[in-house]
This record gives structure tokens, sequence and C-alpha cells, in this order.
């Protein structure tokens, strides 16, 4: 029998508690204890207005408030600086305002001064943007939230339970290339740490060394729940210990000691030693949402509530400075009047009696017709640049491998701007990534080429954050369309969400690409055509080219555009030869503009990617009279009606050809869209080729059968003119 | 479950379809392709073809049964159904919209005389529903091209599924009817009977009310004028017997195969008087495609002789002569009487001296043929016999005009009095 050796094993990162003694609160600063009073008094008493406002039936939708947890923001917010960034979820007015307040007041806040403009301005705006209003942050669109204010080094909160962590990253991975030593903090709570984009992100941020602190508010409850039932190690900091990250643990009820904590984490980062993270054990007095303590509703008992309260920290901090004789009882009493004054004075701005009644201010509204308003940029951006068609170059063009374009492009663009990053799967290796779309680029930019674990959801929540960030321009792949779906928080709900909900004015250059890949025997979990989905969801730009001439403008398009673009792909195009710009990679194609492969009268077909030149063979070979239009861009902002409903008129018949499966097919939206506008130039319902309904078998038989192919195409053009009376022979 | 084989639209403007004989019966197994019945329409009578496999489980409108378009016929067995699983429901459906095509309703004529007001139209559209009257499946696009054209869907032919009326559809309907903005307000005559005269009433036939639809049509809104000339045929005739005998029976040549060949070379020779009107244009026809006017039992049918200026002289007699034996024998297809850009209609055979003809819209004009006869004729100052055939052409002045007309006419008679010009 063989004896077994057992020796406990090191983790690479200490995992420490931190707590405060008599001694650390004698040594503070005084002006530091000061500002974090003011600050936690300012903070109690504007979400105290809120939720006053709430039970008035006056702010739509939910207040979450996080009165009793302002420890944990402003302790560790007085640790950062000006141009430092924070993220947070749907609990962070005081994250919010901790961090605004810091930015407008560098040296602190007095309280014994009166309130600056400033400190009035951010009250107002974020009230305003918590109530929906047009002067709020976001103009209203965010509310409680999704609170932006970039300038503040406020990258916006979020909804989503752990959505804006992989955010933060990217915003971190920025600051890390800049070398300012910036850093990012991601305030989330003990509901989000088990999340997928959460732990992603610790992995990812770790790997990459990014400055970024994962702020833990365990607050004890995700909404009801308790966390000691969501997870079997509820001391949640020892999630670093799984990724090499350093991790304190902090009662949160004492901010001078998240404030000790923060500053040892912020020093570890702007030294470039990685993530941080800090847990901060606090405690929400009220319900997840509203007025009422949650012990109104069962889950935990008044007496716990109690207890929290009386480690209040506001109270401790006033108690601490009073021991000190820095502030008296009466300062104090008089500091949380004034703050209550100001929220007052604030609300009634807002508020008016109207027939007995309490209600907004209606001329402080956003107009209706603002709804729609910036959920894409308006293509300013390409005022100047030089559009040029395939039948316009007067370079030399010559026959090319498409995917051997698709590398040179991002070269050529990669040596012009720095800021160009390309991430994903294997990009950096295997001369290429899987299909050598970016073969040579690693070796000429290894900083900037970069392989990532495989975690799509973090990884292109970071490439969304450096896109929000400004300063570079991620260009992700996703080695596989379907994978969006893994990470679909980050793609839909951030991503091609973020402009329109922080108020339609910020930008999101990023670029998506991903290749089709039907036909290889990938089966049913990698063969969509996601053109559909994302043609569906707001935000996204999306252009698919058919030739490698027309990606080389595409790509060149999608990186200058200040919107999200997805660049759809296809392996059937990447190892066929197409013409392509000898010398010139630097011309665009117009986002939105189709093009007109070939003329007829009687018949539309618009189609996308790989199918249009099986569509064309088919067209030539029957003999059919139509039109066929690459549709290029496939987005509903990117659909060239001048040209589609010209067509239309003239032919009175539609044929939508695409190659994928119905379900999630792009020509549905199309389709209706179609009939909706040309219903009386059509002598026919919109017809469509597609695949069939099961997502592609991998047995190859199954495959073909379920992807749209020449004889699918075939019986749709017979279809399309026999159903006007004109069946090909 | 079982499905039914609906009346088919056999040809443009087709309402309705009598069923001239079953060729299969209850029971019987059906392929896709073969013939089950033939069914009656206004100008032919046309075979019908099964457009999927079956077995027949009960004809729902039996021999000479006039039924709509559209409406079931037949009604084939599903798997593992009996023809006495099938329920009376689908059969009462039909006898319905059987007697509603058979029988129009008071509400269905008004239905057309209203039409030319739009508004009035929809609240028709819905006095309609209630006396069975089938909507006619037509494409947005279609019912856009009628509504400028000013014409009505109701009873077009749809080329598209289902009897679907489509752009191809209103088009072709648009050449055969001249459009006119005061078309569609025509009110129908109400029925005359005579009140103390026995008299026996004559059910019309479809082709009946199409010939007296269109006829009236062309005489009441194109302004017709009339040209006549009398040709000597003398040297005609002598060409047909010597060209007969040496035929050896295997064609034989009559006047009117001549009549048709230099009508057809005069129009070459005279393009503006191969024409149609078309509201916003004048449509000059390309090829030369002579109607031939033949009588038979149901009406007049213009079969036509395409490219007539091309063909042979035989080619034409032989086509001619099977086309009318088609025509009598109700066998032609739409395709051999639609279009045509130029109408013969000869007489002569009946000893008419000399007729005028109403035009066969859209065409410009139409040829009408008078009797070959032997009449006095002053040459050099002295009065000789000749053979003598009175030629008038009926032409719509919008198309065309007199001396055009007149220049059609001199080159005709040039080329039939010379007529070995016409075997040029």
């Amino acid at each position: 029998m063989k004896a077994t050796i057992i020796e406990p094993l090191k983790p690479l990162a200490p995992w420490v508690s931190l707590a405060t003694d008599p001694a650390a609160w004698a040594a503070a600063d005084p002006a530091t204890l000061d500002t974090m009073l003011t600050s936690m008094v300012l903070i109690r008493a504007f979400e105290e207005k809120v939720l006053e406002l709430a039970g008035q039936g006056l702010v739509h939708g939910p207040a979450h408030s996080a009165v009793g947890q302002e420890g944990g923001a402003v302790g560790s917010v007085l640790a950062m600086r000006g141009s430092d960034q924070i993220n947070g979820s749907h609990r962070a007015h005081h994250q919010f305002l901790a961090k605004a307040l810091h930015y407008v007041a560098p040296d602190g806040l007095k309280s014994s001064a009166p309130f600056g403009d400033d400190v009035r301005t951010i009250a107002d705006l974020t009230m305003s943007e918590i109530l929906g209003l047009a002067r709020g942050y976001c103009k209203g669109r965010g509310g409680s939230m999704h609170l932006r204010w970039a300038e503040s080094g406020n990258l916006g909160t979020n909804a989503i339970v752990g959505g804006g962590v992989p955010g933060a990253a990217g915003a971190a991975w920025a600051h890390k290339r800049a070398g300012t030593g910036d850093v990012a903090f991601t305030y989330f709570g003990d509901g989000a740490v088990n999340i997928g984009s959460v732990l992603e992100t610790m992995n990812l941020a770790a790997a990459w060394k990014l400055p970024l602190c994962f702020f833990i508010e365990n607050n004890r409850y995700a909404v009801s729940t308790t966390v000691e039932e969501a997870t079997a190690e509820p001391r949640l900091s020892s999630r670093g210990l799984a990724f090499g990250i350093p991790s304190w643990k902090v009662d949160g009820m004492d901010p001078l000691a998240v404030y000790l904590a923060a500053q040892e984490a912020v020093k570890l980062m702007r030294a470039g030693e990685g993530p941080t993270i800090i847990e901060a054990d606090v405690y929400r007095y009220f319900h997840q949402n509203g007025p009422m303590p949650g012990s109104a509703f069962g889950y935990r008992s008044k007496d716990e509530e109690k207890a929290w309260r009386a480690r209040d920290p506001i109270d401790r901090v006033a108690a601490e400075m009073a021991a000190r004789q820095l502030i008296g009882e009466d300062q104090v009493a008089s500091l949380r009047a004034r703050a209550v004054a100001l929220m007052n004075e604030i609300a009634g701005e807002l508020i008016e009696e109207h027939e007995g009644k309490r209600r907004i201010v209606p001329s402080l509204w956003p107009s209706p017709d603002f709804r729609d308003f910036g959920v894409r940029g308006d293509l300013s951006e390409f005022q100047g640049a030089r559009f040029v068609e395939q039948e316009e170059f007067t370079g030399e063009i010559e026959e090319k491998r498409f995917v051997d374009v698709v590398a040179d492009v991002m070269d050529r663009r990669m040596q012009e701007d720095q800021g160009v990053v390309v991430m994903g799967e294997d990009v950096h290796r295997l001369r290429g990534g899987t299909n050598g779309a970016t073969r040579g680029l690693s070796d000429k930019y290894p900083d900037r080429v970069l392989g990532t674990p495989i975690a799509e959801n973090a990884f292109v929540g970071l490439a969304g954050g450096i896109a929000m960030d400004g300063r570079n321009t991620p260009v992700v792949e996703f080695m596989y369309p379907d994978f969006m779906w893994v990470a679909a928080d980050q793609v839909f709900n951030q991503i091609g969400k973020a402009r329109h909900m922080f108020g339609g004015d910020g930008e999101v250059p990023l670029v998506l690409r991903t290749k089709v890949a039907m036909g290889t025997g990938y089966g049913s979990q990698h063969s969509m055509d996601p053109a559909g989905i994302y043609a569906t969801a707001p935000g996204w730009r999306i252009v698919a080219a058919s030739t490698p001439y027309d990606y080389v403008g595409l790509m060149n398009s999608a990186l200058k555009c200040k919107d999200p673009v997805l660049v759809l792909e296809h392996v059937d195009l990447y190892n066929s030869k197409g013409p392509a710009p000898v010398g010139d990679l630097d011309y665009f194609i117009p986002l939105g503009k189709a093009k007109r492969l070939r003329t007829g009268q009687r018949l539309t077909v618009l189609t996308y990617l790989a199918m249009v030149r099986p569509v064309l063979e088919a067209v030539e070979r029957l003999g059919v009279d139509a039109d066929v239009i690459d549709l290029r861009s496939l987005d509903r902002a990117g659909i060239d009606w001048a040209l589609i409903e010209e067509s239309i008129d003239k032919t009175g018949n539609v044929l939508i050809v695409e190659q994928g499966s119905i379900g999630t097919s792009y020509g549905g939206w199309l389709a209706a869209e179609i009939q909706n506008r040309c219903f009386d130039m059509l002598d026919q319902p919109v017809q469509r080729v597609h695949g069939g309904e099961a997502s592609p078998s991998i047995s190859k038989v199954l495959e073909t059968a379920a992807c749209a192919g020449p004889g699918e195409i075939e019986a749709g053009l017979r279809l399309a003119m026999a159903s006007q009376g004109r069946p090909l022979a | 479950m079982s499905h039914s084989i609906e009346m088919p639209a056999l040809s443009a403007g087709m309402e309705q379809g009598t069923i001239a004989r079953w060729l299969k019966a209850v029971g019987d197994t059906i392929a896709v392709g073969e013939v089950i019945a033939e069914i009656e329409t206004d100008k032919a009578t046309m075979e019908l073809e099964a457009e999927q496999a079956g077995t027949i489980g009960r004809i729902l409108a039996g021999d000479g049964a006039t039924v709509a378009v559209g409406a079931p016929i037949v009604l084939l067995l599903g798997d593992g159904e009996q023809a006495a699983d099938l329920g009376d429901d689908a059969a009462a459906e039909t006898r319905q919209a059987s007697v509603a095509a058979a029988q129009p309703t008071p509400v269905a004529a008004e239905r057309a005389a209203l039409a030319a007001e739009p508004a009035a139209e929809v609240a028709a559209e819905s006095a309609g529903a209630g006396a069975s009257h089938r909507r006619t499946p037509s494409s947005p696009l279609a019912r856009r091209l009628a509504r400028e054209q000013g014409l009505e869907i109701d009873g077009l032919n749809g080329s598209g599924p289902r009897g679907r009326v489509v752009r191809i559809d209103i088009e072709a309907a648009a050449a055969v009817q001249p459009a006119s903005s005061a078309a569609p307000a025509v009110v129908k005559p109400a029925p005359v009977r005579p009140v103390n005269q026995p008299f026996v009433e004559i059910p019309l036939t479809t082709m009946r009310k199409v010939i007296a639809r269109r006829l009236a049509e062309s005489k009441a809104t194109v302004p017709h004028f009339y040209l006549e000339v009398d040709c000597e045929i003398d040297a005609l005739l002598d060409l047909r017997e010597r060209l007969n005998a040496e035929g050896e029976g295997q064609y034989r040549l009559s006047v009117n195969d001549f009549v048709i060949k230099a009508a057809a070379l005069a129009l070459r020779q005279v393009p503006d008087a191969n024409s149609a009107w078309a509201e916003d244009a004048i449509l000059q026809f390309e090829d030369v495609d002579i109607s031939v006017a033949v009588a038979t039992d149901g009406g007049l049918l213009t079969p036509i002789v395409r490219q007539a200026d091309t063909a042979a002289l035989s080619g034409i007699s032989a086509r001619v002569k099977t086309m009318a034996e088609r025509a009598r024998a109700g066998q032609l297809q739409p395709a051999e009487y639609q279009g045509g850009s130029f109408t013969i209609s000869n007489l002569g055979m009946f000893g008419v001296r000399a007729f005028a003809a109403i035009i066969n819209p859209p065409q410009s004009c139409i040829l009408a043929v008078g009797a070959a006869e032997s009449r006095p004729v002053v040459k050099g100052g002295a009065c000789v016999p000749a053979t003598v055939m009175s030629c008038t052409l009926s032409v719509d002045h919008r198309a065309v005009d007199g001396a055009v007309g007149a220049r059609f006419l001199s080159a005709f008679k040039a080329l039939i009095e010379q007529p070995l010009r016409v075997l040029l």
C-alpha cells in the first residue's frame, strides 16, 4: 500500500481581512473624514428623497436604494482620483454620487461650508435622471439604473446583474494601454458574484493584469435570497483565490476600513500588478426596491435590521470625528438638515401640485419624438470619406483569395491606426486564427492582437468597454456566430443598447467579425447565420461583403463608424477568389448602400454574403428577367430603400434569398417591412428562400438539406415567376 | 382529410365553366396530368388535367353543370377515407356556388353598375358578400393597376396561385378592352320580354355574352369609319386555278387565302394600319397576325394566322382549314384566338355583295370581304364583264386616319389584282 502525500498548496495571491483599530481612526486625515461624512450625508438625504418620491408614485420604475451602504461607496471612491473610473449595478445611486462629488471636489467637501453649485447640479441632474426627465444625465433615458456621467468617471450603471463588469475591464484595459496609471472600479453585490460575467472577467482581468478593482458590496441579500443560500463560500472575496487576484475583506459599515483597503488596492493597480478584489460587508436598510424595510417582506428580522442600523456608517464617522473633537453634534445635525433642505429644494423644482395631486412639472419630460434618437449615430464621421465602388476604382483589380484580403485590410488599418486592437480566440496563433483571417498580424503588432480565454461574454464585453472609452477601436472575432448566445448579454444588452440607453450621444466604435460556417459540418451549434438576430436587436449595424473588393471598403467603414458593426464573413467565401484592389486598401463603401448586380424587369432578388454568387448563377442559368441586389448593409438603418423600392416598383415581385434556417432568419423582418412599405407595388407576397427549421446537422446530407442551396434558389425563382403568371420553361 | 379540385380559369375573362363531361367516375384513381373532365368555356371545350393524384370520392358538379371559377367540382379522398365518409357540407357549398354563378343576382348586377364609384364599390362589396359573391383574389399591384386603368378585377382570369389575378392578367385585360374612364359605368339594360308574343327563350352561352359585350363596346366606343374598294379578281381566279391544279390535291387554295396573304403584305407596306389603340399610345405591332373570323354554332371565333405576311399561301390555307375545324369542334386554345393585329371577315360565300364589319378591339382595322361576282366594268371607254369583289375596311379613327386607310386599301387592291406579286 502506498502512502498518500498531501501538502497544502499556496494561493498565488493574498487574501486578507482588514479592519481599523482606534489608532487608525486617530491617525486618519481630518479633512478626509469630513469629506467622508459630508458625502455620506448628502447621499443619504438624496436617497431618502428618492424613496419619498417613490412612495408618492412619482418615480416610474424601481428605486433601488443603498441607504445603509454608503460607507463602501464613499470609502472606496475617496481612494481614487478624478481620472479613475467606476461603474455599478442597479443599486448605484450612492456610488454614482460619491464619484461625482469627488470629481467636482477633488480636495474634499467641508461639513461646515455651504454646498456649492456643483453639488447642487449633481443632485439635480441625478434626481432628474431617476425621474426620467430631459435634463437628467442621460436625458431621462437611463433612470435610476443607467446613470452615466462619463466626464466624472462614471461609466454607466447597469440593470443586468454583473452586466457592467466586463465593460469596466475594457476601461481598465484602455488605461493600461495608455499607461496613465488610472484604474477602474466595478461595483456589484453578493447576488452578482456567482454570475458568469463577473467570474469570466475576474479571470480575464487577472490574465491580462488589468487595473480593475472588483468591489463586492456584500449586503447579504439578493432580493430575498441570502448569500448563504446562494453559495457555499459566503466570504465572497475568496473568489480571488481562484484567479490569483489579491483580495481584501472589510467591514463596509466602517468607511475608514474601506478607504484603507481601497488605498492598498489602488496602489497595487497603479503599479501594474493587475486586478484586486475588495469585499465590503454592508447592509441595505430597505427592501430591494422602494421605501419598505426588508423585514416587512419576511425574509429577515427587525432585530437584524436594528443591529445593522446600530452600526450605521454615518453615525460611525460622526462619532469617531466627535471623539477627536473634529465635529460637534450640532454641526452634524446642521449638515443633515442642510442636505435634506437641498434635496427638498431640488425636488420642489421638479414636482408641482396640480389639482390637489403632486406630479412632475410637465415641461421637464423628454419629448416623445426623442424616443429613437441615438439608437445609432448619424454617420457624420464619414464626412469627406473617399467612397469608391469597384466600377469607379481607377487602380488595378486582381483576383485574390477572400481571406487574404480580410487579413490585408486589417494589417493596413493596424499599421495606420495604433488604436486598432484585434481580439478573439486563437487570433494570435495558427498563422492567423482558425481560418487565416488574422494572418501576420500578431507578428507585426504583438501587443494589439490578443488571444483570449474562451469567454466570449467577458472579452466582447471588455471590447465594449474599450469602445466606449474611445481611445481605441476593438475588433473582436467570434470564431463561430452561434457563440453570440454565450455572450448575448454583452452583445445585445450592453454594446447594442449602450449609446441609446445612456442618452444617445455616447459612441461605441466596435467591430465584431464572425464567419458563417454552414457547409463545414460543424453541426447544430456552429452553423447559424446571425444576421437576423442582430438586425432585430437595436444598435447594431451589419455589413456582409460578397467580394474581396467590397470587404475592404465595408471593413474600412465598419472601423470608421462610431457604432458597433457586425462584419459577417463566410467560410465559403474565404477560400474563393474574387476581385480585389491592388495597392489601395483605404477606400470606403458607404454603410446603407446596396448594390444592383444585374438588371431585369420581372423580379427583385435580394440576397447577401455567400448567396450572392449562386443566386446570380441561377438567375442566368434559368434566364430569369430579374434585378439581383446584394444588400451589403443588413441592419434596419442600412437597408437601401431607395434602390430596393425603385426595383420593386418596376418588377412588382420580390424574392429574398438567404442560406440559414427559418427561425432566426434574416428575411422575415425584411419581408414584413417590404410588405408594409411596398404593398401596392406587389404582385405576390414577398417570396423567400431559406433553410429548414432545425439548425444544420453534422451529417453532410442533413446539413445540405438544412441549408438553402442552388436547388432551393431555383425553386424559389420558379415559384416567384410562376406566381406572377410567367412560369419559367 | 379530403381535398377538392376547383373549376380552373382556363382563359382570360373566364368567370365560369360548364362540365361538358366527366371522364372519371367516383372510385377511379387519377394520376397527376391525367385528363379527368372536359370543361366548356365561352370559347372552347378544354381538357381538365389533374394537378394532384388521388381517388375520386365525390363529384360535386355533374355533367352539364355550370360552376364559377374557383368553386370545387370534385373531392379527392384522403388517406384511408372512403367515399361514404364525405359529408354533405362540401356538396351543399358547391351547389350554392354553382347557383350563384349561373344566376347573377340583382345585387351582383348592381355591383357592376356601381363599380365606377369607389365608395359605392366598397358598400356593394359587403352587400355582395351576403349574396355568395366570391371575391376574386388579386395582388395589390393588380388592384392598383386595375384602378388606374378603370378595369374590373372580378371575372378576370388569375394567373397567380389559386387563381390570384396578378399584373399580367391586368395587362392582358387592358390590351383586350381599351381602357376608358367612362367604360366601367356602362349600365346593363334590364332584360326585355315581349308581352303578347310567343317566344322560345334561348339561354345565353358564355360565348354569346362575351360577343355581345365586346361588340357593343366596340360599336359604342370606337369611332368607326368605312372605306370601300372594288377589286377585279379574274387574274387571281386564274392563278388560283393553275396553282390548285399543280398542287395535285396537296392543297386547295381559296380566294380567302389570297385575301389573307394580300392583306398581310399590304399591312407590311402600310404598318400604320397594323396597330391598336391603347389610350395613352398607339401600339404598332411588329408581327402581322391576321385574325380570321370563323362562324361556329356557338358564335363567332377569330383564330389567328400568325405572321401571315411571311407564310406561304399553302401554309395559310392549311392553317385556316384546321383552325376553322377546331373552332367548330370547340377545341381552340385561348392562345390560338387571343391577340392578332388585323381581322378579316369574309361573307362572300353567302352571296353578300358588301358589308361593313365591327372592329375587333383593340385592333384598328377589320376588312369585310364580299362575294366575287361578275359585273360590268368600264375599260378603255367600253363596258366589259369582270369578276369583282367588294371590300370594306372599318377603321378606328383614333388610331388610323382616312389617308392611311386608303393607302392600305390601295396596296391591298394592287396585290389582289396582280396576284403574282402575292407569291413573291
